[in-house]
């Protein structure tokens, strides 16, 4: 039934917590954004109680993310590998491959045709490959994240960073600059050197797979761009791409 | 309580001990030579002192470990030290620690051939059997007795066998993961007559009329399972291993095609029960026979999924993964490759991998 | 069948017509060049840090590049062998194979900076980074069908011997699994002190077993005539090689050990063919040229520091820089010693009997004890005021006890030693500028 409440879903990840309301067709007709609190038990009360008072009711809430467990009065908790596939599978209707770039973890999952999981894998627990990786660096330069695109697109080419280990990345990147390198140049690079490492996680796809992208790092235009030329096709942005976990669990209590 | 164990064999039974590292030395000549067999599988957690910093971070966490336990003293309740030739890490510590420091109790090592199913292999695997009888020989003051050795196989075949039978059936065992594990791996310290004992109760429990147990079975391959967190995260998450090639455990049971003779020559018979071993990359040539019994274990035990387990910067396992993948993809069996380092506990995110694969593979049967 | 012949002969012209004509014309081509280029220079004072560079350079580079030429056309013509830096490689020389060196290749891709690349291909099917380099660049470059030599020849037979490193074995397990052909092992056991009778019978009856498996593969056996010849080249060639890195106890050394890591190829890969021994006859005689005119291999040696491990390869040029602008030279490493020790000791005599011996005994195969010995020995032969240990993520048979050595050798000879953790292959592995910083402190600290 559009338009018609039915589920709430919760995604408590390492930098935020999302909360979205969703409709029969998997609409999402309310959300909430913030910080993840350190009590997380009381955050989500808190906000799950602030939406259902709005709608006058209790609905069922489906809980994802790695404070899933933490969700007081939860229907169903489910990882995020399953929600991020189900949320994306609800928006693109058939197969794919789904990026999901977070802050702490980057996901390559395989979505089957079914919207079901067929395979996945993850980066290794360095930050090589996420998001960190790139809040760091720029960071270090002084670059405000929504600066990035305008130096990344002015660049005619990159300049090769081949550290992919964050910490020795940073000091590639400062010794570049010191070299009088262009920063716009640099940028590229980076996104060029975080996108190749996406794509070795992501393995050899099938020539046909289309690949939808989803998390935080989705909003940022240089990232996605840099990833479909890695992975040779387009990839392309889910809508609200930081809520498609939030979803996936909305949906599976509907 | 290990160390408790030890001290009293010894006082009780005048019995000499030994710390073994991983992975396969011939256990027989031990006992037949009444001498306990402590392993040393890193010990798990942080590393036990300082002395881990002798060796780079890029070495394996259990050799790291073992250095840190052994150079620490924590290890000073055994007689002797036993190094396998299993790989560079191995091989390495067994020089660093005992020419550089930290180990000045006898040692041995154990040279086990690679590429077994060569005539100049047998030969040699044979002589070096000899040489580890010779020098346990020495470390106790007995020659070895040929006749014990005949009856310390049959102990160790009967071990192998209840563990084969147990492990066949682990679905009819009212058991969690964790609870039979940590019951197997007794084996690795118990004194093998009061092991068989306890495996044989084990079987016991096996309740072949009930249903099976409920949950996703998985197979696991890999080094050792360690942290044994692991375990409780997979019953969890619904999930049980329903059979394994850890190193550390399902691969070195031994089930021979053709039977060994066990009246004739003991070091014939050993070399060929070492030659009958599953596939292991610390041993043989052949990576497809590996993939081979990998694939049939799987078939015959009705798994729904595959985990590879490696221990960080494990070189004869790492090499073997592509190879792996390769052949359950082929055969559309979902797999799992996790990569853990003797943690105690489990990062949250190994958590989510491990619930999101079960969560897959219980949705495959669903569908 | 007749097709097949054809297509074999036809492999085999290609193969001779490269070999002896396209192969000595290209290093005619080559050499007038380098002669008109040299012309040019005359006069020119080298500039840099660095000596005159080797005229035996030029040819080196000739050398190899007839070596990977001839490689290109070898499979279908010859039989080919791929085959481990420490294998016997005598047993295969007499039947005709053409020995490809893959650990050779991976550095020539780890100069080129293409490992990156190469192990990207193969990690995506699940080859781990922490693995060494070696293998994931040789085997992207199976994968990839790209080599910078242009062409790598199929094998025939795989040639293990885990003298070297149980990586190798690891490894060519892969290889055969991927090209289906036979792999034959060899397998010196470690020695913990003193090798065991029966661990020197095994490695004999294992050199008897490869006569076996080579002899079927090549479609003949090698006569025992053919081994002692060969046997006879590679002990001298190793000798010579020898030679030429004993000049460099002189004072300036002619050369630098990072030329050594360079000139080394051919005792790794042309090992007993008559042309790597005239290549280092004529090295030799220029480096005794220049030791008696006094030309050092940097401009102003004013400290001698051990090298031991494998080279940071894509970053040689760069450490050799670095510390040659400081007055600063390599002039002995542990690894281009071992070259030259491991093959001194066979003997045309008793070939194989000399080989068990030879092929069980070289440093890496030896316990930490013995190793410090030599690192020992080096140092002060060599005039040493200081050594670094490069702790090679890629290489932990050679790595491990490194930090141990590091404060024996400081406490034992009086000198300075630094541990510097690289990678011999993978760049993504090392950052360069810490590298260089911790080096420069390193050198500081003889001030």
């Amino acid at each position: 039934m559009a338009n018609e409440p039915v589920a709430i879903g919760v995604d408590v990840g390492s930098t935020t917590c999302k909360v979205v309301v969703i409709d029969g067709d998997g609409a999402i007709l309310d959300h909430r954004v913030e910080p993840t609190h350190p009590r997380i038990e009381q955050q989500t009360t808190r906000l799950i109680g602030e939406l259902s008072a709005t709608l006058g009711r209790a609905l069922p809430v489906g809980a994802t993310g790695y404070g899933r467990q933490r969700v007081f009065g939860a229907t169903r908790v489910l990882t995020e590998i399953t929600c991020h596939a189900r949320g994306a599978f609800c928006r693109v209707g058939r197969a794919a491959v789904l990026v999901d770039m977070g802050g702490q973890d980057t996901k390559i999952i395989r979505v089957g045709d079914d919207g079901a999981v067929g395979d996945f894998a993850m980066n290794d627990k360095c930050a090589a490959g996420t998001g960190r990786f790139l809040e760091v660096i720029l960071g270090r330069l002084q670059v405000p994240f929504d600066e990035v695109w305008l130096h990344v697109s002015r660049a005619d080419h990159g300049i090769a960073v081949s550290s992919t280990c964050t910490v020795f990345a940073e000091s590639e990147v400062i010794s570049l600059v010191a070299e009088g390198q262009e920063l716009d140049g640099i940028l590229r690079g980076l996104h060029e050197s975080l996108a190749k490492r996406v794509a070795s996680l992501a393995g050899a796809l099938p020539p046909d797979a289309s690949v939808v992208m989803s998390g935080g790092v989705a909003l940022n235009a240089a990232m996605v761009r840099a990833l479909s030329s890695a992975l040779r096709r387009e990839v392309r942005v889910l809508p609200e791409p930081q809520l498609v976990g939030a979803l996936g669990a909305a949906l599976s209590v509907r | 309580m290990r160390k408790a164990y030890v001290a009293r064999q010894r006082e009780a039974l005048g019995r000499k001990s030994v710390a073994v590292l991983p992975v396969h030395y011939p256990k027989e000549i031990l006992t037949a030579m009444d001498v306990l067999a402590v392993e040393l599988w890193g010990p798990p957690g942080s590393p036990r002192g300082p002395e881990a910093g002798r060796l780079q971070t890029y070495v394996c966490a259990v050799v790291r470990n073992a250095l840190a336990f052994m150079a620490g003293g924590h290890a000073d309740v055994v007689d002797a030290a036993l190094f396998p030739h299993t790989c560079d890490s191995v091989q390495g510590l067994a020089t660093l620690v005992t020419d550089f420091g930290g180990w000045s109790k006898p040692s041995f090592v154990f040279q086990h051939p690679k590429g077994p199913t060569r005539a100049s292999a047998r030969k040699f695997l044979i002589a070096e059997l000899r040489a580890l009888a010779a020098w346990l020989g020495t470390l106790t003051g007995r020659p070895l007795d040929v006749e014990a050795l005949r009856r310390a196989i049959r102990l160790h075949r009967a071990i192998d066998e209840t563990k084969a039978r147990v492990l066949a059936r682990r679905e009819r065992l009212p058991l969690s993961d964790r609870e039979l594990y940590e019951a197997l791996r007794r084996g690795e310290w118990l004194w093998p007559e009061e092991h068989l004992d306890e495996l044989r109760e084990l079987e016991g429990k096996l309740a072949l009329d009930a249903p099976p147990r409920a949950g996703v079975p998985l197979m696991v391959t890999g080094y050792v399972p360690e942290p044994m967190a692991l375990l409780d995260a997979l019953d969890d998450a619904g999930a049980y291993v329903v059979r394994d090639d850890w190193a550390a455990v399902g691969r070195r049971v031994v089930v021979p095609r053709c039977a060994p003779d066990l009246d004739g020559d003991p070091f014939e018979a050993l070399a060929t029960l070492y030659y009958e071993a599953p596939e292991c990359p610390t041993r043989s040539l052949d990576q497809e026979a590996r993939t081979r019994r990998l694939l049939s274990l799987y078939d015959e035990s009705g798994a729904r999924g595959v985990i590879v387990h490696e221990p960080k910067f494990c070189e004869p396992e790492a090499f073997d993964v592509p190879a792996i993948k390769r052949a359950f993809a082929e055969r559309g069996a979902p797999l799992l490759y996790l990569e853990t380092e003797l943690e105690t506990e489990l990062s949250g995110q190994t958590t989510t991998r491990l619930e999101a694969f079960v969560e897959m593979v219980g949705a495959r049967r669903a569908a | 069948m007749i097709g097949v012949v054809g297509k074999l002969g036809r492999r085999r012209l290609e193969y001779e017509v490269v070999k002896r004509l396209v192969g000595p014309l290209l290093t005619e081509v080559e050499s007038a060049r380098a002669r008109v280029k040299s012309f040019r220079k005359r006069g020119h004072q080298p500039k840099g840090p660095f000596g005159p560079p080797l005229e035996s350079a030029r040819k080196l580079k000739e050398l190899m590049t007839r070596h990977y030429l001839e490689g290109r056309y070898a499979d279908g013509a010859v039989p080919v062998a791929w085959v481990t830096s420490g294998f016997p490689v005598e047993v295969l020389r007499p039947l005709g194979f053409h020995a490809v060196y893959p650990e050779n290749h991976a550095a020539l891709c780890a100069v080129q900076r293409v490992v990156p690349h190469l192990s990207e291909a193969i990690e995506q099917q699940g080859y781990s980074r922490d693995l060494c380099s070696y293998p994931r660049a040789d085997l992207g470059s199976v994968v990839l069908q790209e080599t910078p030599v242009g062409r790598l020849p199929r094998p025939d037979l795989l040639c293990c011997c885990t003298n070297i490193c149980q990586t190798t074995l690891y490894w060519y397990r892969a290889l055969a699994a991927h090209f289906h052909v036979p792999l034959v092992l060899v397998d010196p056991p470690f020695v913990y002190g003193e090798a065991k009778p029966h661990h020197r019978e095994y490695v004999r009856d294992q050199l008897e077993e490869l006569l076996d498996v080579a002899g079927k593969v090549a479609g003949r056996r090698a006569t025992m005539d053919e081994i002692v010849e060969v046997t006879r080249l590679a002990r001298e060639g190793t000798l010579l090689w020898g030679e030429c890195l004993a000049e460099s106890r002189n004072r300036p050394a002619p050369w630098t050990g990072i030329d050594g890591f360079f000139h080394i190829a051919p005792i790794v890969a042309l090992r007993g063919k008559p042309e790597c021994n005239a290549y280092y006859r004529q090295l030799r005689d220029e480096l005794r040229h220049r030791v008696d005119k006094g030309i050092g291999g940097i401009r102003d040696e004013r400290h001698r520091l051990l090298w031991d491990n494998l080279p940071i390869w894509f970053d040689v040029r760069g450490t050799a820089t670095l510390l040659a602008e400081r007055g600063f030279n390599f002039v002995c490493t542990s690894y281009t010693n071992a070259w030259a020790e491991a093959g001194s000791r066979i003997d045309p005599a008793d070939p194989l009997g000399s080989a068990v011996i030879a092929y069980t005994d070289i440093i890496l195969n030896q316990d930490l004890g013995k190793r410090y010995a030599t690192l020992a020995r080096l140092a002060e032969e060599y005039t040493c005021d200081g050594a670094v240990l490069h702790s090679d993520r890629s290489c932990k048979p050679y790595s491990i006890g490194q930090l141990d050595l590091k404060q024996r050798l400081a406490k034992d000879l009086g000198i300075k030693v630094m541990v510097l953790e690289a990678d011999h292959g993978d760049p993504r592995a090392y950052a360069v500028e810490q590298g260089h910083g911790r080096l420069t402190a390193f050198m500081e600290s003889f001030a």
